[in-house]
């Protein structure tokens, strides 16, 4: 009979088969199935014989029919009893173990805790539909500023087809441009709030910000005069459980003016700015507000964009010079500069103006870049130094482990099984560390937060990303530490090794000391590096500002209200109360700008910040005056606001030699407001460190002012205070009591500051504890290979200190040397660091003698209290046993 | 030790492996099984069947030469042992003892 071809099923699933089938059983179900898939292609098509062939095939996973990994499995045993190894090794040595757990715990937990910090921060907007596409115009001058006219939005609209959507924005400003407080009312409900966070919008907000509606349409909402729009949070403060939309809020008085267009959800609190409520540009243009501001004149609004999606931001900027010139009236020689790229509108993508702008007028404080930098950094520092550790104390382990190795091979071990055992171990450790850090950063979760500030959640960390990103630092962990040990420890014959291997030749050594002097750069650079920023950070919040902010508090009062005069009357009846003032703008906050000039000499002008004051400000704020006098109302040109006080930056950038008496030209946009100048002050921080003391001009506008500084004894504070809100409320029966003290709003404009300093220590210590915890380990090992060489030396007549000097001298050596490369790097960068800010303290080169003479010390003690016992034991006992 | 009960499958098996003495192996009893019962069943079921009564001691095996269809591969072949065919036995009887005991009316209504 001639033998006709069979047909070959398929090759994956026969290889499948015998993978997981019974040896045993294999051959005849395997024949079965060929036999079978032979029949199958006589009749049908390959791929149904194939499916049909895969089907059988699978359905052969059954008990019956695969290989048991039960008991008597030798993988499960070998494995078993690498766990048993490891654990044991583990339990023989608990200090050791325990060290090296901590060390990668920390490890974990300070990447899990910074990963997720720096995300957060840098996911600001990114919730936003179209984010990609989203870019808010900013203006570029030598000042620049996050706000540029209202009608430009939408004139680019209009304009460019790339420009889909466009929306211009603006907080409630009160006089001075002081982010200010309305009083809205629920006179239904008798619930009323100074309500902060409002913002006027165009009506096409939601073309451009996805924000959902809760209630009512949105959309239309906004088309509506009178309408207003308020968030979640804020509708159930007025209306509780209620419908919101379709009541009526009362404004700044005007009962019942308002009426509740929609309710939309809360901006995330990873938005870079926070509404509670939003009116129309249309309530405003319906009341024939005719303002400047609403002019291309004014550069007053948030101008935000939403591109074609793909378009090219800028390609797009470098259209604008040669277009904005159609709406802006202004001079040649302005427009020239515009041309020229001296001034610039620039598109900001709007997820990076949290970490990225931080520009005049922003909305909220931003975030700083440079810090979650520093962040980033040092978190990898610490990573590396714990990773080395791990890595050179399993290697130094290794040596101990010889003989087992040893033992091992000679009863028939591989070197793949020896390899895969020391891997095995070096994984159970690394990864019961990474489970025990997921259980140590949720327990520390809450603290870490509340000590940095934060906004971390480890909740957030379950994501594929960042799961991938530990699991491979964990495995490329372990096998770090397994290679080496795995690959010299085989490298043996079973029998040199049982016969005695001299542990002088265990090599590594070089590796081990390179691998330490990386540690102590990184540890060196951070620790310095913490320094520096201590020294800035204490000097930022040390610095005299020129002014006095203790003890002053900051009552939030309404100027339109000609009460606000009586409060301040009635305050300085109160004995506790030793000065009062109403002024438009606190240091600290912001201000508004316009230019002024010499009436004599127009073309050198100068944009002053200004704050409209009244007779005590100089004596509230301690103000120090250099010539002439402060406003008062004595003078009937003071109240009409037509003398102006200086301060020496605009007298001086002014030119102005003998400025008392001279004439000044204050531009009120249109209105050019002319005076005299009747004193000058010494320059005062009224504007945070990060930026430099810019012109400011005072004068005296009585209904302009927002707050009213009242300078209180500080013994007993809470009887002054409440003493203070009844007087208030004795005046303005209807108002809201609120107030803030000056220091703490001026320790607030550095509240990254101190997040960064407390962080940075915190990461700095845990470096060096790391460092010094991975010497301690590692010498601890040579010493004990060590040993005998000691009790030779000591036979020999050496003194202890000679010994401790030996085996201090190498160690202090590779300190030297890493000094000497981290302590350049380190001034390197923080001289790049302290240039972001105005006013530095410069390096002070007692932060590197203090880093070196501690590092050394550390190191000395770390080595000497190792090594002391060795060095006192009796030198007869180590070297009688061989 | 297993249980000797006899599952209804596994009584099926049993038979089949019966009837086609001496040539049942795996492949041709579950064609056996399909052609007389109509009913579809898998490879493995057939051969996890028989792996059981295997077990239970009602069946016996020996490899066969490896045949060309099969790709050289031998297969087993299976044969009935005597407890085997205790087993069905006593099975075959409960059912006609069973059987019987109906009354002639519970048929008929039937």
């Amino acid at each position: 009979m001639g033998l006709q071809p069979t047909y070959e099923p398929p090759r994956i699933a026969v290889k499948l088969l015998s993978l997981v089938c019974k040896n045993n059983l294999f051959e005849e179900i395997e024949g079965d199935l060929y036999e079978y898939y032979q029949c199958q292609r006589e009749e049908k098509s390959k791929r149904m014989a194939n499916l049909h062939y895969w089907f059988h095939m699978l359905n052969f996973i059954r008990p019956f029919a695969i290989k048991k990994l039960g008991q008597n499995s030798n993988t499960i045993i070998m494995y078993r009893s690498y766990f048993k190894f490891a654990w044991r090794g583990m339990l023989r040595q608990k200090l050791q173990t325990s060290f090296h757990l901590l060390g990668l715990i920390v490890a974990f937990c300070v990447c899990g805790f910074i990963y997720s910090h720096i995300k957060y921060e840098s996911s600001y907007d990114s919730f936003l539909d179209n984010a990609d596409d989203i870019y808010r115009v900013a203006w570029m001058s030598e000042n620049p500023q996050t706000r540029t006219p209202h009608p430009m939005a939408q004139a680019l609209v209009n304009d460019f087809p790339e420009v889909i959507d466009a929306v211009s924005i603006s907080p409630i400003y009160g006089p001075g441009l002081t982010k200010t407080t309305i009083p809205l009312r629920n006179e239904k409900r008798d619930v009323g709030f100074n309500e902060a966070n409002g913002y006027f919008a165009d009506s096409t907000f939601f073309d451009v910000f996805s924000f959902k509606a809760v209630e009512g349409n949105a959309d239309k909402a906004l088309r509506k005069p009178f309408g207003i729009i308020l968030s979640e949070s804020m509708a159930k403060r007025y209306f509780g459980d209620e419908e919101a939309v379709g009541q009526t809020l009362s404004f700044m008085g005007n009962p019942d003016m308002l009426e509740v267009a929609a309710v939309i959800e809360d901006a995330p609190k990873n938005s870079h700015f926070h509404y509670n409520f939003l009116i129309s540009y249309v309530t405003l243009k319906s009341l024939q507000f005719n303002d400047p501001w609403m002019s291309w004149d004014d550069f007053g609004h948030f101008n935000y964009l939403k591109l074609a999606p793909g378009a090219d931001a800028k390609a797009f900027e470098a259209k604008i010079p040669d277009w904005a010139p159609k709406y802006l009236d202004w001079g040649a020689e302005s427009l020239a500069s515009l041309k020229a790229g001296d001034l610039k509108f620039e598109l900001q993508p709007v997820q990076s103006i949290h970490l990225h702008s931080n520009i005049r007028w922003e909305l909220e404080a931003n975030g700083s870049y440079s810090y979650l930098l520093i962040y980033g950094i040092s978190t990898l520092f610490i990573l590396l130094i714990s990773i080395i550790n791990f890595v050179n104390l399993n290697t130094a382990k290794a040596a101990q482990r010889l003989k087992e190795v040893g033992v091992k091979k000679t009863l028939g071990a591989y070197k793949s099984q020896v390899f895969s055992q020391f891997i095995f171990e070096a994984l159970f450790t690394t990864f019961l560390a990474l489970v025990l850090s997921f259980v140590a950063m949720y327990m520390l979760e809450a603290p870490f937060n509340q000590l940095v500030n934060g906004n971390v959640s480890v909740a957030d960390l379950y994501q594929t990303d960042v799961i991938l990103l530990l699991l491979s630092i964990t495995i490329v962990t372990a096998l770090l530490s397994a290679i080496y040990p795995s690959l010299y420890l085989n490298s043996f014959e079973a029998g040199q090794i049982l016969k005695g291997l001299k542990l002088s030749k265990l090599g590594g050594n070089n590796i081990r000391n390179g691998l330490l002097a990386v540690q102590l750069i990184a540890a060196i650079v951070m620790i310095s590096g913490s320094l520096v920023i201590k020294h800035q950070i204490t000097f930022l919040k040390e610095k005299d500002l020129g002014f006095k902010q203790d003890n002053l508090m900051v009552l939030e009062v309404d100027g339109y209200d000609l009460r606000t005069k009586l409060v301040k009357t009635e305050l300085l009846k109160n004995s506790a109360v030793t000065g009062a003032s109403a002024v438009s703008n606190i240091p600290g906050g912001q201000f508004n700008q316009h230019p002024i000039y010499a009436e004599n000499n127009p073309s050198e002008r100068v944009d002053a910040s200004e704050m409209f004051v009244d007779d005590d400000v100089a004596e509230v704020l301690g103000l120090k005056v250099l010539e002439g006098r402060m406003l008062s109302k004595v003078y009937v040109a003071d109240s009409a606001g037509r003398s102006f006080v200086l301060n020496q930056s605009a007298v001086n950038q002014l030119n102005l030699t003998d400025p008392i008496g001279k004439q000044l030209v204050w531009e009120d946009n249109e209105n050019l407001v002319k005076g005299t100048i009747v004193g000058t002050v010494e320059d005062f921080h009224f504007r945070s460190l990060h930026e430099p003391i810019r012109p400011m001009i005072m004068l005296m506008q009585p209904l302009n002012s927002n707050f009213m500084l009242v300078k209180v004894n500080p013994t007993d504070l809470s009887q002054t205070v409440s003493k203070i809100e009844a007087d208030y409320k004795e005046v303005i029966a209807d108002g809201q009591f609120s107030y803030q003290f000056l220091d703490t709003e001026i320790q607030d404009l550095y509240k990254e500051e101190s997040r960064t300093l407390t962080l940075i220590t915190l990461l700095s210590a845990i470096s060096i504890l790391l460092a010094c915890g991975g010497l301690l380990g590692i010498i601890s090992i040579v010493i004990k290979q060590r040993v005998k060489e000691i009790s030779i030396r000591k036979i020999m007549g050496a003194s202890a200190s000679q010994i401790l000097w030996l085996m201090n001298f190498k160690y202090l050596l590779i300190a030297g040397v890493s000094l000497l490369i981290a302590v350049p790097v380190s001034v390197y960068f923080m001289k790049d660091w302290l240039s972001n800010f105005t006013y530095q303290i410069g390096i002070d080169p007692l932060a590197y003698v203090l880093t070196a003479v501690a590092v050394l010390f550390l190191i000395g003690f770390t080595i000497t209290l190792i090594s002391m016992k060795t060095v006192k034991s009796n030198p007869v006992n180590a070297l009688r046993s061989e | 030790m297993k249980g000797t009960q006899l599952g209804e499958f596994e009584e099926l098996v049993l038979l089949v492996v019966g009837v086609l003495f001496p040539e049942a192996y795996g492949l041709n009893i579950r064609e056996e099984i399909i052609n007389q019962t109509k009913r579809k069943v898998a490879i493995g079921a057939v051969h996890s069947a028989l792996s059981r009564l295997d077990e239970k001691g009602f069946l016996e095996s020996e490899l066969a030469e490896g045949t060309h269809e099969r790709g050289g591969r031998r297969k087993r072949l299976f044969k009935i042992t005597a407890s085997g065919k205790q087993a069905l036995e006593r099975n075959h009887e409960l059912r006609n003892t069973l059987f019987n005991q109906i009354p002639e009316m519970a048929l008929k209504i039937v």
